[in-house]
C-alpha cells in the first residue's frame, strides 16, 4: 500500500525515489498492447515471449513492459528492445524464440523483423528513424512508449503531475485560466472554441457546484485518437482535468466514455484507483485544500451524444438528445449546474501548457491554430496510424510524407477530414494547411481528427451516400431538418447512385443541404450535409456522370455498373457473360457474345490495354481474372474451328460514307455502318490496312495474319478499303464532302514529337513512328550496334523491343527521366522488355546530341531526382546540377510521344484544332464544326489505347446512322447490364483454395529475341475453364441479378 | 425587462420570455407547429426559426426555445428564414401529405410543389402528443423511441399502456390527424382549396397547377400567393 502524497514536496520526493529505484539499462522488451495491438495479436506475442524467457531462465533479468499504441498501427504487433533500442515490427508468437535467443542473448539483430522502408528498400532499426514518425511532433504521443498505463509510478517518474504541483504551489485559478487563454489552445473535439474562454465562462457562472466533463464519446468512423490517449497515457488526461477543475472551481468530474472502449475504461479505472491511493483524487488533494473526484459514465454508443447538450442529457439519465443553445452548458449544464465539457485531447494538452508555458505552446503550429493535434490517418494510404503534427501541416505532407502515398500506385482522389460531418478535399487543394479556418474555407472541418484518404477507386457520390447513411442512423431525430433532411438527401443521392437521378436533383441537393446546415438544432445537423455539399463542390462531374451518362467513374455504384469489367469497357463487351459461358464450356456462344460488340476481337485479345482487368474485383484481394487471356482463348478456338459470327445485315441503303484512316476507330465504325446497310469506303494512306494496329504494334505482339483475319471479317460487311490514298494529296477533302453523305475522320496520331535539344536533326537520330513503320513494312533498317531510346511510354518500350530484334543492334538502352514505377507503359510490356535484356537508364534526361560532321556520336545526359509532387501525386523530375555524362550511341530513337497530323485539314473551315494538334469535337457526339463530318479516335484524343479508339468508332457509327436517318444526333445512355444471366458454377473448396491467375505460356527469351514471331502463346482449354470459374460474377450482385437464381433455389 | 428588436421594431420582453412569446405579444406572426402555449418549448419542427444577429454571425434559431436577450436583432421573415421555412414545410408535406394543417401552411408560404417522394405517413414527430400526455395529462404513457429514421412515438415496449386513460389529449393536439385531406392531385402539388374555402379549387388554380387542360385554359385568375404577400410586406 503506497503512502498518500501530502504536498508538492512529497510528490517531488516520490519522483526521486521512483527514479533511483529504477535499474539503469535493465534489459526490457516493450510491447504495445493498445486495442489495435491486441487485435493484431500482441497479447499472444507477450505470452509466448514470457514462456520463452522462462525456458531460457531469464524471467528475472528481463522485464516485459506493456504500453499503449505508439501510433503506427499498420505494423503491429511491434516491440522495442531496450537498452539497444531495436524496433521489431509485425512480430508473431513464433518469432519469440529468435527474439530471445538471437537479439536478447546473442545481441544480434534479426533483419526480417525490422521495419522495411519500401521507398529505399532498406531496413530501419530504430523506431524514430521510420519516415512515418520523422515529420511528426509527438508532444502527447511520445510518452506512450515510456509508460505502462496501469502504473502511476511510470507517469510520475517521467514528470507526471508536476503541472498539478506547479498549479497548487502558487498559481491562483485566474492565473491558470490566463495561461490557457494565452496559449490560445482551441478545443480538439471539433468546433475549435478557445478553451481558455470556455473555462472563464464556467468559472464566472454562478452555482453552488460545478461539473467538468471529459468527452470521450469518440464516434467518427475510422477515428481513434481519444481511445489511444486514454489507453496509452490516461494520467495526462486526468491531470488536465484536475487542473481544469481547480481553475474553474468544479468539485465533480465526469468522464463520458463509450462502452465500446472496454480497455480504455479499464485503464482509466485503474489509473483513478491509483490516484486515490496517492491522494491525487478526493479530499484535500496535495494538501491544497481542494476537493475533487471523478466518476465514469459509460455512453451507450450514440454518435449524437458527442454533442454537448445531448451528452449532458445522457449523463442526467435521459434520452441522448440535444437541445437548442442558449443557455450554454457553462450557464446551465448537468442538472442545471454550470458545466464545462472538453475533449480528451484538449485535457491532455493542459499539463503540457502549464509545464512548458503558454509561449512554448503558441510557438507550435500556426496563427490561429496553436499546438499539435493527433489525427488518425486511415483509408487508402500506405501507412495507417495515429499521427501527431503541429497544426498548419499541409494535407500533402500528411498523405505523401507521413502516410507514404497511396497503395498499389493508384491515384489520389480526395481526403475526408473531420469524420462524417466533414467534407472531402480534392487533390488540387492538397497544399491546404490543416487548421480550423483553412479547412472551413475548403468546405470541411477539422473535427476531432479523422483523416480518410480515398483513391481513384472511390466514387464520391457513394462516399456522400455512405456518410449520409451513417448520419441518418445516428441523428437523434428530434429536429425536423436534421432527421427528415438527411433522409431526403440520402434518398436523392441513392437515386443518383442507382442511375435514377435527374439533373434537377443537384439543385435540390444543394438547396436542401444548405437549409439543413442552417436550420438544424445542433452541431450534428449543422454539419451533416457537408459530405454532399463538398462533393458537389469539388466532384460535380462525378454527379453528372452518374446522372447524365449513367457512369460511375470510381466503378463503385453497383446498380449502375453491374460488373466493373463490363462497365469500364469502352465498347461495352459483356465480359462477365462470355466468361461464364466459357466456364460452362459453351465456347461458340462465348465467341458470339464477344463478336457482337467487338469486330476486332482477335486483335483485342492480344493488344487490348484491358481496363476490365484493372477494375476486376478479384484483383482487389488477389489477382484479377485474366479476361484478355480468356478472350484470346475463345478467339483462338473460333479460328481453329472456323467459327463465324454472322450478324444480320440490314437492307442496303443508298447513302455513302467515307472513313479516313483504317485504324481501330475507322475499322470499328465501318463494320457497324456496313452492318446497317450503308456504302462504306475507307481511305488509307499506307500500303497496309490497320493503321496503328499494323504499323505501330510490332508483329511479335500482333501477328499480321491475325490482324488480317479480323479485317477480312469487316470487309465481309461490304466495307471497301482503298490503300495508298492520302487525303489532301490524292484526293481533296472538299471532293469527299461533295461525293459522300457523311465523313468520319480517324487518322490517328502518328507524328512523333521532338525533344527540342541541339543537333536533333543529326544523322542517326530517328523517330519512333518511322522506325516502327519501316519495321512493320519489312523495310531494311540500318542501325548501329549501340542504340538509345528516349521515353517511358508504350511506344518507347515497343521501339526498344523492336530495335533489339533488328540485325545491327547489339545494345539497346532506354532512357527515362523518372523511375520505373512512374513509367506509363504497360507493366507486362516493361517486364518483357527487361527480359529481352534492354538496358534501362532511369532518372536520366537527354541534354544535347553530340554530332560530328552531321552524324551523331553520342548523347549528353543529365541525372534527375524526383522533386515536389504535382496535383496528381506524381513527383516531378528535377535535374541534379553537374551530373552530366555522355552515352556513346550510334543511333537515338525519340519516343516521347506522338501528335495527330491534320495538315490535310489546314484550310478547311469549321475544323477546330485543340491542344496537341488534335481535332476539336463535341465531347459526346464527336461532331466537328462541319455538318456531317465526324472525328474520333487518336486524332481527337491524342495518343490513346486501341480500345478507346474502337469505342469512339462504335459510337460514331451509331451517330452517323442517326444523322443520315434525319434523327437528332444524340446519344442515349443506359445503366450497364448483361444481356442474359448464367447460373454461377459451384466451386469445391479445393478449387477455391487452388484458384489463381494462370501464367500464359510465352516463347522463351532466347528464341524470341531475334524473331518477330508472337511471344504470347495463349491459354490452354483447361487453364481457361479454371480461370473462368474463378470469376466472382459481380453481375449477380445487382437487384436484378440477385433475383435471377433465387426462385430456382427455393423450388429445389 | 429585456429590450431588443424584432423586424425593426423595438420590443420589451418580460423576464423569462422567449423570442416567440415576445413576438406574439407584439402581434408579429411567427408560424409554429410543435409549439403550444400550454406545453414546454421543444424546438423540433424548426418552423418558428428566426434569424438572430447581424451580418456574418447571424444564425437561424428556433424562436420558441431561444430566450429574449438584450440588444439582439431578430428577423422573422428574412429571405434566409423564408427559404428555409419553405423547405421545412415541403419536407413536412412530403412526409404527411394528408394533413390539412400542413397543406394550409404550404399554401400560406407559397410552397407550390413538393419535390420529394410522398410518404403518406401520419406523423411528423413534432412531439406535441408526448408533451401533452406528460405535462398536461400527467400520464407519460407515450414517448419517442428509436433514433434517426427509426424514431417513432409509442407506448413503453409497444405494449398497451396502463398509464393511458384514453383521454384523447394526444389526438386532440395532433396537427396531422385533426382533419384529413384526401391528398393533392397530381402527386406533389398543393391545392390549398380548404384554406380559400370558396370559390372552388378550379377557379383558384393558377396555371402552374391547373390539371384541367394541358395549356392553361385562361379562365382562372392567377392569384398572388399569400407567402409572397408576407415577403412583399416586409420588403416595404
Amino acid at each position: 500500500m503506497s503512502v498518500k502524497i501530502k504536498n508538492n514536496d512529497d510528490l517531488i520526493e516520490l519522483r526521486k525515489s521512483i527514479l533511483s529505484n529504477k535499474v539503469q539499462d535493465k534489459p526490457c522488451i516493450v510491447v504495445a498492447t493498445g486495442t489495435c495491438g491486441i487485435a493484431q495479436g500482441a497479447d499472444k506475442v507477450i505470452i509466448s515471449l514470457k514462456k520463452k524467457l522462462k525456458e531460457h531462465g531469464l524471467e528475472e533479468k528481463i522485464e516485459i513492459k506493456t504500453t499503449g499504441c505508439h501510433g503506427f498501427c499498420q505494423i503491429e504487433p511491434y516491440l522495442t528492445i531496450f537498452p539497444e533500442d531495436v524496433f521489431y515490427t509485425n512480430v508473431k508468437p513464433e518469432d519469440s524464440e529468435d527474439i530471445i535467443s538471437k537479439t536478447i542473448i546473442g545481441k544480434e539483430i534479426i533483419e526480417r523483423l525490422l521495419y522495411l522502408d519500401t521507398k529505399t528498400n532498406s531496413t530501419i532499426m530504430k523506431e524514430n528513424d521510420i519516415p512515418f514518425y520523422k515529420k511528426q511532433t509527438r508532444n502527447m504521443l511520445e510518452n506512450n512508449i515510456l509508460i505502462n498505463p496501469s502504473n502511476i509510478d511510470d507517469y510520475i517518474g517521467i514528470g507526471g503531475y508536476s503541472a498539478l504541483g506547479k498549479v497548487f504551489s502558487g498559481m491562483p485559478p485566474e492565473d491558470v485560466i490566463e495561461e490557457i487563454k494565452n496559449s490560445e489552445l482551441r478545443g480538439r473535439g471539433g468546433a475549435g472554441f478557445p478553451t481558455g474562454f470556455k473555462w472563464d465562462f464556467c468559472r464566472r457562472a454562478k452555482g453552488d457546484m460545478k461539473y467538468i466533463v471529459c468527452n470521450a464519446d469518440e464516434g467518427d468512423p475510422g477515428a481513434y485518437m481519444n481511445r489511444n490517449l486514454l489507453e496509452g497515457n490516461p494520467h495526462s488526461v486526468l491531470e488536465g482535468m484536475l487542473i481544469g477543475a481547480y481553475a474553474m472551481g468544479a468539485s465533480e468530474g465526469i468522464i463520458y466514455i463509450r462502452h465500446e472502449y472496454p480497455l480504455a475504461v479499464k485503464t482509466i479505472k485503474i489509473a483513478m484507483d491509483q490516484m486515490r491511493e496517492y491522494g491525487l483524487l478526493g479530499k484535500n488533494i496535495l494538501g491544497s485544500g481542494f476537493d475533487f473526484d471523478i466518476s465514469i459514465v459509460p455512453g451507450a454508443g450514440a454518435f449524437v451524444c458527442g454533442e454537448e447538450t445531448a451528452l449532458i442529457a445522457s449523463i442526467e439519465g435521459k434520452k441522448g438528445e440535444p437541445r437548442q443553445r442558449p443557455p450554454f452548458p457553462a450557464q446551465k449544464g448537468i442538472f442545471g449546474k454550470p458545466t464545462n465539457i472538453n475533449n480528451v485531447e484538449t485535457w491532455a494538452n493542459i499539463p503540457l501548457i502549464i509545464n512548458n508555458g503558454a509561449e512554448w505552446f503558441s510557438e507550435i503550429g500556426v496563427e490561429g491554430a496553436n499546438g499539435t493535434k493527433i489525427f488518425s490517418l486511415v483509408g487508402k494510404i500506405n501507412n495507417t496510424g495515429l499521427v501527431e503534427v503541429p497544426l498548419g501541416t499541409t494535407l500533402k505532407e500528411m498523405v505523401y510524407d507521413i502516410g507514404g502515398g497511396i497503395p498499389k500506385g493508384k491515384k489520389f482522389k480526395a481526403i475526408q477530414t473531420g469524420g462524417p460531418s466533414g467534407g472531402c478535399i480534392p487533390g488540387n487543394l492538397l497544399s491546404t494547411p490543416i487548421d480550423y479556418n483553412k479547412l472551413a474555407e475548403a468546405g470541411s472541418i477539422m473535427g476531432s481528427g479523422g483523416l480518410v484518404v480515398m483513391d481513384e477507386d472511390t466514387c464520391m457520390v457513394d462516399v456522400a451516400k455512405y456518410f449520409l447513411g451513417f448520419l441518418q442512423e445516428e441523428s437523434c431525430g428530434k429536429c425536423m431538418t436534421c432527421r427528415e433532411g438527411i433522409e431526403r438527401l440520402l434518398e436523392i443521392v441513392t437515386d443518383i447512385t442507382e442511375g435514377k437521378g435527374e439533373m434537377s436533383d443537384i439543385d435540390l441537393l444543394e438547396e436542401l443541404g444548405n437549409v439543413v446546415k442552417d436550420a438544424s438544432m445542433c452541431g450534428l445537423g449543422q454539419t451533416a450535409p457537408n459530405s454532399v455539399l463538398s462533393t458537389l463542390r469539388y466532384f460535380m462531374d462525378e454527379y453528372e456522370q452518374h446522372i447524365k451518362y449513367k457512369r460511375c467513374p470510381g466503378v463503385v455504384c453497383k446498380e449502375i455498373i453491374s460488373s466493373p469489367c463490363q462497365h469500364v469497357c469502352p465498347i461495352d463487351t459483356e465480359a462477365p457473360l462470355y466468361i461464364s459461358l466459357i466456364a460452362a464450356g459453351r465456347y461458340e456462344e462465348a465467341f458470339n457474345i464477344i463478336m457482337k460488340d467487338n469486330p476486332l476481337s482477335s486483335v483485342c485479345a492480344r493488344v487490348c490495354s484491358h481496363p476490365c482487368e484493372t477494375k476486376c474485383q478479384a484483383g482487389k484481394f488477389g489477382d484479377p481474372i485474366s479476361i484478355r487471356g480468356l478472350k484470346r482463348f475463345v478467339t483462338d478456338y473460333a479460328q481453329k474451328n472456323d467459327l463465324k459470327y454472322l450478324p444480320k445485315k440490314q437492307e442496303s441503303k443508298k447513302e455513302k460514307i467515307v472513313i479516313i484512316g483504317s485504324g481501330p476507330a475507322g475499322l470499328t465504325a465501318s463494320y457497324y455502318l456496313g452492318m446497317n446497310g450503308y456504302n462504306v469506303t475507307i481511305l488509307e494512306s499506307q500500303p497496309v490496312v490497320g493503321g496503328a494496329l499494323s504499323i505501330c504494334i510490332p508483329e511479335y505482339r500482333l501477328p499480321k495474319d491475325i490482324l488480317n483475319h479480323d479485317i477480312d471479317n469487316i470487309r465481309e460487311m461490304g466495307v471497301e478499303i482503298k490503300n495508298n490514298i492520302t487525303v489532301g494529296k490524292d484526293i481533296s477533302f472538299e471532293e469527299l464532302r461533295n461525293n459522300y453523305d457523311a465523313i468520319f475522320i480517324a487518322t490517328g496520331a502518328h507524328k512523333s514529337l521532338k525533344l527540342g535539344i541541339p543537333n536533333e536533326d543529326a544523322d542517326g537520330v530517328l523517330h519512333s513512328m518511322d522506325l516502327l513503320k519501316d519495321a512493320s513494312l519489312g523495310k531494311d533498317i540500318n542501325i548501329g550496334p549501340r542504340i538509345g531510346i528516349i521515353g517511358g511510354g508504350n511506344a518507347a518500350v515497343d521501339v526498344a523491343r523492336v530495335a533489339s530484334r533488328l540485325a545491327g543492334c547489339e545494345e539497346a538502352t532506354l532512357i527515362y527521366r523518372r523511375t520505373r514505377s512512374e513509367m506509363p507503359a504497360f507493366e507486362e510490356e516493361v517486364e518483357a522488355c527487361l527480359d529481352e535484356s534492354v538496358n534501362m537508364q532511369f532518372l536520366t534526361a537527354p541534354k544535347s546530341i553530340l554530332a560530328e560532321n552531321g552524324k551523331m556520336t553520342g548523347l549528353e545526359c543529365i541525372r534527375m531526382e524526383l522533386g515536389e509532387r504535382d496535383a496528381s501525386g506524381r513527383r516531378r523530375p528535377v535535374p541534379i546540377e553537374n551530373s552530366e555524362f555522355i552515352l556513346e550511341l550510334d543511333n537515338l530513337i525519340i519516343a516521347i510521344g506522338e501528335q495527330p497530323d491534320i495538315s490535310f485539314l489546314d484550310k478547311i473551315e469549321g475544323i477546330k484544332v485543340t491542344r496537341g494538334n488534335a481535332i476539336g469535337v463535341d465531347k459526346e457526339k464527336y461532331t466537328t464544326g462541319i455538318d456531317g463530318v465526324f472525328a474520333g479516335g487518336d486524332v481527337v484524343t491524342g495518343p490513346n489505347t486501341v480500345i478507346e479508339a474502337m469505342g469512339s468508332g462504335k459510337v460514331v457509327a451509331g451517330l452517323i446512322d442517326k444523322y443520315l436517318k434525319g434523327e437528332p444526333v444524340e446519344r442515349e445512355y443506359e445503366i450497364t447490364r448483361p444481356s442474359m444471366y448464367l447460373e454461377p458454377p459451384e466451386l469445391t473448396e479445393e478449387e477455391v483454395a487452388e484458384a489463381k491467375r494462370p501464367i500464359m505460356e510465352c516463347m522463351s527469351v532466347n528464341s524470341r529475341s531475334c524473331s518477330f514471331e508472337e511471344v504470347e502463346l495463349g491459354l490452354s482449354e483447361e487453364m481457361a475453364i479454371k480461370e473462368s470459374r474463378r470469376c466472382l460474377r459481380c453481375d449477380l450482385e445487382t437487384e436484378e441479378g440477385k433475383k435471377q437464381f433465387e426462385p430456382a433455389k427455393e423450388g429445389a | 425587462m429585456t429590450t431588443f428588436r424584432i423586424d425593426g421594431l423595438d420590443v420589451e420582453a418580460e423576464e423569462g420570455w422567449t423570442i416567440l412569446e415576445t413576438a406574439k405579444f407584439y402581434g408579429i406572426d411567427i408560424p409554429t407547429l410543435c409549439h403550444d402555449d400550454g406545453l414546454s418549448p421543444y424546438g423540433a419542427c424548426r418552423l418558428c426559426i428566426v434569424e438572430v444577429g447581424e451580418g456574418k454571425n447571424a444564425k437561424l434559431t428556433s424562436s420558441c426555445t431561444t430566450p429574449a436577450q438584450d440588444g439582439i436583432r431578430v428577423r422573422t421573415h428574412s429571405r434566409r428564414v423564408m427559404s428555409a421555412r419553405k423547405i421545412i414545410i415541403e419536407l413536412m408535406v412530403a412526409r404527411a401529405s394528408g394533413s390539412k394543417a400542413l397543406q394550409d401552411l404550404a399554401v400560406e408560404y407559397g410552397v407550390q410543389q413538393v419535390r420529394f417522394k410522398l410518404k403518406h405517413d401520419d406523423c411528423i414527430l413534432c412531439g406535441l402528443c408526448v408533451r401533452m400526455c406528460k405535462e398536461q395529462m400527467m400520464a407519460g404513457a407515450i414517448d419517442f423511441v428509436g433514433r434517426g429514421k427509426d424514431r417513432r412515438i409509442t407506448t413503453a415496449f409497444d405494449e398497451k399502456s396502463d398509464d393511458c386513460r384514453f383521454c384523447g389529449g394526444c389526438m386532440y393536439i395532433c396537427p396531422i390527424c385533426e382533419l384529413r385531406c384526401q391528398g393533392p392531385e397530381p402527386p406533389g402539388a398543393i391545392c390549398g382549396s380548404c384554406l380559400d374555402m370558396e370559390p372552388t379549387c378550379l377557379d383558384h388554380y393558377d396555371d402552374a397547377q391547373c390539371f384541367m387542360a394541358e395549356d392553361s385554359c385562361g379562365t382562372c385568375v392567377r392569384e398572388p400567393m399569400k407567402g409572397n404577400l408576407i415577403e412583399d410586406k416586409k420588403e416595404e
